[in-house]
C-alpha cells in the first residue's frame, strides 16, 4: 500500500506538472494563425474563402498542441507530434474548403493523432484506453437521447425542422464534427483539463470546469447564430452534453464514450435546418 | 437497477404521445413515479438521473408554450414541472442515501467490534475489521496499522509481517503528528497513472488517549466530504474496540498472574502447616526422648542405692540429656526470633577461624570415632571479624549434617581459605560422601522445618532448622551458604564469608524469604 510504504513527500509532489511554457507557445501559435486568418478575411480577395478554413484549423490545432502539453506534462519532445497534428488539421481545413469533397482530409485528422499517440505512449492518464462495451452502448444512448430531444424541442420551440439541404455540405459537416470538433474537444476539455483537475479536486468542480470551458469554445464559435435563443439552446444542450461525457469519462475511463455521446448528439444537430 | 424506471418513464411518455395529451396533461405528473423508484433503488445519482431525464422529456411540451405566452403563471407551472423531477429525484435519493451510509455505518462499527472482540488474536480481528471497513466505504485498499508507545511493535494487517511501514510514509505521518492525512493522488510520480486519480486517507486511531494506529485508505475515484466523515468515525470506534481489546487482554494477563501466584501461596501454606505438623511431632519426640531419660535416671538415683561408679555414670548421662535438651531449647528460642523477625544478638570479634575448626574437628573426631575427618587450612586463612558462637554453631551444624547424613566409615573433608572466585571473602567448605540430597530438593533446604525424605536417613534425628539457621546466620554476617549435591554421591556445603569488618544486618533476616 503507497501509503505505508512510499515516503508521503515522493507521493504529495505533483507528478506531470502542467508545462505551461510551451502552452504559451501553442497558444501565441495558434493565435498568430488565427489573425493571418482574420486579416486575410477582411482582405477578401481569391484568399477569402480560405481564411475562415485557416482560422478554424488554428484554433483546433491549438485545441491539441495545448491538449498534448498538458497532457504529457512537460515531457520533453512535444514539438514534433504537436506541429505534425496541427499542420494536418490545418491543411485538412483548407482542404475542405478548396478542393470538392475536400472534406475527406479531415479522416486524417484522427488517424494523425492515433499514430502519434501509439508512437509517443503514455496518455492512458487522459483517458485515451479502450473501454468497455456498455460504456460504448451508454455513450452513444446518452448523445442519441440529447440529440432527439434537441430536433424535438427545437422543432416544437423554435419551429426548426429536420432537412436535409446539401448531402455534401452535410456530410462535410459531419467529417468536421466527427475528426476535428469532437475530437479536440474531447482531447483538450475532457481529457487534459479534466483529468488534471480531477487529479487535485473532487469530480464536480473538475467536470464544471471542464465543461464550462467547452461551453465557451462553442459559443465563440462564429458560425454559431448570434440569437440568444440559440446561445441559451446552445449553452443548454453542450453543457448536458460536457456534463455527461465527463461523468462517462470518469466511471468508463476512456474518452471514447464521451466522444460517442458528443458525436451521436452532433449527428442530430447537424440534420436540424432553419 | 435503473431498467425498470426507465422503462416506466418510456411508458409515461408513450401514453402522453398516444393520448396526445397537452402541457396540462396530469400524466406529467406520473413522472415523479420512476424518479422516486430511482431513488429509492439507487440513490441520489439514480433519482438525480431519472429526474434530469424526465425534465427533459417534459422540456419540448412547456417550452413551446413560452416561447408562445412568455413567462405566465402556465408557463412557470411547466417550469417546475421540468426541474421539480430533478430536484426531488436528486433530494429524496440524497436522504436515501445517508440513511443508508448511516446504516452502513453502524453495522461497520458494530461488525468491527464484534470482530475484534470475537477473535482471541488481535492480528486476526484487524484483519477481519479492515475487510469490514473496506466493503462498507468502497475503499479500494484499507490497512490498519498499530503500534505500541515505543513504535517497536507494529502490526500491519494488509501486509506480510510486521514492521512494514516507511518511517517517512504518510501513515508514518499521521502516526508521530495525531492528525488525519488526505493525499489528492497517490500515483503521479510513480508508475503512467490510471485513468482516475488514487485519493489516499489516513485516520489516526485515537481513542483519546494518543494515537494507537492509523487506519489508511486508498480508492480510485472521489473521496467525497461523508466518505472522510465515516472513516473518521470508524476509525474512533476501531480505537475503542483495539482498548478494549487490550484491556481484556491486559485483565486476563492479570487474572491469570493473580491465580497462579494464588495457586503457589496457597500450596505454600499448605507445605508450610505439612512441615509445621511433622515439626511439632519431631519436637515432641524429640523433647520427651532426653525427657524421659532425665525422668528414668533421676527415679533411678532416687529410689535405690547405686554403686558409686553406676551412679556417675547415671549423672553422667543425665548432664548429656540436660545438655541436649539445652540445644534443643536453644534452637527453637532461635527460631522463635526468626518467626518474629527480631535480631539475633551477635557480638562481632576477631575470631581466629583455624583455631576454631581445628577444635570442633577434635571434639566430633573423638565422638565419631566411625568417621574419617580430613581437614585443609590455607596458611593464608585471616581471622575474620564475625560471632564466635554463630560462627561455632554454623560450624557444627555443617560438621553434625555430613556425619549423620554419611555411612559410618565415611569421609568427611573441611577446607578453609581465601575464596579464589570471590575476592575480599573466604570459604568454608564441608564435605561428605554421604546419602546426597536430590537436586529437586535443593532449593528448599535452606527452608524452616525442612528435611529431605529419604528412607536411608529416616532414623536420623534432628528438627529441620539446623541449614535454615546457618543460612541465616551467614546472611547475617554478610556472607552466603552454597550447596552442591549429588544423590548416593555427597554433599558440598561452602561458607562464604567477608574477611574485613563484617556487616552486621540489624535484623535477623528470613530466612524462607
Amino acid at each position: 500500500m503507497l501509503l505505508l510504504s512510499v515516503p508521503s513527500d515522493r507521493l504529495q509532489t505533483p507528478g506531470r506538472p502542467a508545462d505551461w511554457p510551451a502552452a504559451f507557445q501553442i497558444a501565441a501559435a495558434s493565435l498568430a494563425l488565427m489573425v493571418v486568418g482574420l486579416a486575410l478575411e477582411r482582405a477578401g480577395g481569391f484568399l477569402g474563402p480560405m481564411s475562415r478554413a485557416l482560422t478554424s484549423g488554428a484554433v483546433h490545432a491549438g485545441f491539441f498542441g495545448l491538449g498534448w502539453v498538458l497532457g504529457e506534462g512537460g515531457r520533453p519532445g512535444w514539438r514534433g507530434p504537436v506541429i505534425r497534428l496541427g499542420a494536418t488539421v490545418v491543411v485538412a481545413s483548407l482542404a475542405s474548403r478548396v478542393v470538392p469533397w475536400g472534406a475527406i482530409a479531415y479522416l486524417a485528422v484522427p488517424a494523425v493523432l492515433l499514430v502519434e499517440v501509439r508512437r509517443r505512449g503514455g496518455f492512458g492518464h487522459i483517458g485515451f484506453t479502450c473501454p468497455n462495451g456498455h460504456a460504448v452502448g451508454l455513450g452513444v444512448a446518452a448523445g442519441l437521447f440529447l440529440g432527439v430531444h434537441l430536433i424535438v424541442t427545437a422543432s416544437l420551440t423554435l419551429g426548426y425542422a429536420v432537412r436535409m439541404g446539401s448531402t455534401a455540405a452535410y456530410l462535410s459537416a459531419i467529417a468536421y464534427d466527427i475528426c476535428v470538433s469532437a475530437v479536440t474537444v474531447e482531447w483538450l476539455f475532457r481529457g487534459a483539463i479534466f483529468s488534471w483537475a480531477w487529479r487535485s479536486w473532487e469530480f464536480v468542480p473538475a467536470a464544471a470546469l471542464a465543461t464550462a470551458l467547452a461551453v465557451v469554445r462553442y459559443l465563440v464559435d462564429p458560425n454559431l447564430p448570434a440569437t440568444p435563443e440559440v446561445w441559451l439552446g446552445s449553452a443548454f444542450y453542450t453543457a448536458l452534453v460536457g456534463v455527461s461525457a465527463c461523468v462517462l469519462r470518469a466511471w468508463s475511463g476512456s474518452l471514447l464514450p464521451g466522444y460517442l455521446a458528443t458525436v451521436t448528439f452532433f449527428l442530430a444537430y447537424r440534420a436540424l435546418g432553419n | 437497477m435503473l431498467l425498470w424506471p426507465c422503462a416506466l418513464l418510456a411508458g409515461i411518455t408513450a401514453a402522453i404521445a398516444m393520448l396526445e395529451a397537452g402541457p396540462e396533461s396530469a400524466l406529467r405528473h406520473a413522472y415523479l413515479l420512476p424518479t422516486l423508484w430511482a431513488a429509492v433503488a439507487a440513490g441520489a445519482r439514480g433519482g438525480g438521473v431519472i429526474g434530469l431525464v424526465s425534465g427533459l422529456l417534459q422540456a419540448p411540451t412547456a417550452l413551446p408554450a413560452v416561447e408562445r405566452l412568455g413567462l405566465t403563471s402556465t408557463t412557470i407551472d411547466g417550469f417546475v414541472a421540468i426541474v421539480m423531477p430533478l430536484v426531488l429525484g436528486w433530494g429524496a435519493g440524497r436522504l436515501i442515501d445517508q440513511s443508508r451510509e448511516r446504516a452502513d455505518q453502524l453495522r461497520a462499527i458494530l461488525d468491527v467490534q464484534r470482530a475484534l472482540s470475537r477473535e482471541a488474536s488481535l492480528d486476526t480481528g484487524l484483519a477481519q475489521a479492515a475487510e469490514k471497513i473496506r466493503a462498507t466505504l468502497g475503499a479500494d485498499r484499507v490497512s490498519v496499522v498499530l503500534s505500541d508507545a515505543s513504535g517497536e511493535d507494529v502490526i500491519v494487517t494488509d501486509a506480510p509481517g510486521r514492521g512494514q511501514v516507511d518511517p517517512d510514509s504518510a501513515a508514518a505521518r499521521c502516526l508521530r503528528s495525531g492528525r488525519a492525512v488526505m493525499l489528492a493522488d497517490l500515483r503521479p510520480n510513480l508508475e503512467a497513472g490510471g485513468p482516475s486519480p488514487v485519493r489516499g486517507l489516513v485516520v489516526p486511531l485515537d481513542a483519546g488517549a494518543g494515537p494507537l494506529g492509523v487506519l489508511a485508505l486508498e480508492r480510485a475515484g472521489d473521496m467525497p466530504l461523508p466518505f472522510r466523515s465515516a472513516a473518521e468515525e470508524i476509525a474512533t470506534h476501531l480505537a475503542l474496540g483495539i482498548e478494549n481489546v487490550r484491556l481484556t487482554v491486559r485483565q486476563r494477563r492479570f487474572t491469570e498472574e493473580l491465580e497462579t501466584k494464588v495457586d503457589a501461596a496457597t500450596e505454600r501454606l499448605r507445605e508450610l502447616d505439612r512441615a509445621k505438623s511433622e515439626f511439632l511431632s519431631v519436637v515432641a519426640h524429640e523433647l520427651r526422648t532426653p525427657l524421659t531419660a532425665l525422668q528414668g535416671f533421676s527415679e533411678l538415683l532416687l529410689e535405690r542405692e547405686l554403686p558409686p561408679e553406676r551412679t556417675t555414670r547415671f549423672l553422667r548421662h543425665l548432664h548429656g540429656e540436660a545438655g541436649r535438651l539445652g540445644r534443643i531449647v536453644t534452637e527453637l528460642l532461635d527460631l522463635a526470633r526468626i518467626e518474629a523477625g527480631r535480631g539475633l544478638d551477635l557480638k562481632p570479634e576477631a575470631v581466629n577461624l583455624a583455631e576454631l575448626i581445628e577444635r570442633n574437628i577434635d571434639l566430633f573426631g573423638a565422638e565419631h570415632r566411625g568417621h574419617r575427618f580430613e581437614w585443609s587450612l590455607s596458611p593464608e586463612l585471616p581471622a575474620i571479624s564475625a560471632d564466635r558462637d554463630a560462627i561455632d554453631r554454623i560450624l557444627k551444624n555443617l560438621l553434625s549434617n555430613a556425619v549423620k547424613y554419611s555411612p559410618h566409615g565415611g569421609r568427611v573433608g573441611v577446607v578453609a581459605g581465601p575464596a579464589a572466585d570471590q575476592p575480599g571473602m573466604i570459604e568454608l567448605s564441608v564435605e561428605d560422601d554421604g546419602v546426597g540430597i536430590p537436586a529437586e530438593d535443593l532449593p528448599r533446604i535452606f527452608d524452616r522445618y525442612v528435611r529431605v525424605a529419604n528412607p536411608q536417613t529416616a532414623s536420623v534425628r534432628g528438627l529441620g532448622l539446623g541449614l535454615a539457621l546457618v543460612h541465616g546466620l551467614a546472611e547475617a554476617h554478610g556472607g552466603r551458604i552454597e550447596v552442591e549435591s549429588l544423590p548416593g554421591k555427597g554433599s558440598k556445603f561452602r561458607l562464604l564469608l567477608p574477611i574485613g569488618q563484617t556487616q552486621f544486618l540489624a535484623n535477623f533476616p528470613n530466612t524462607s524469604a
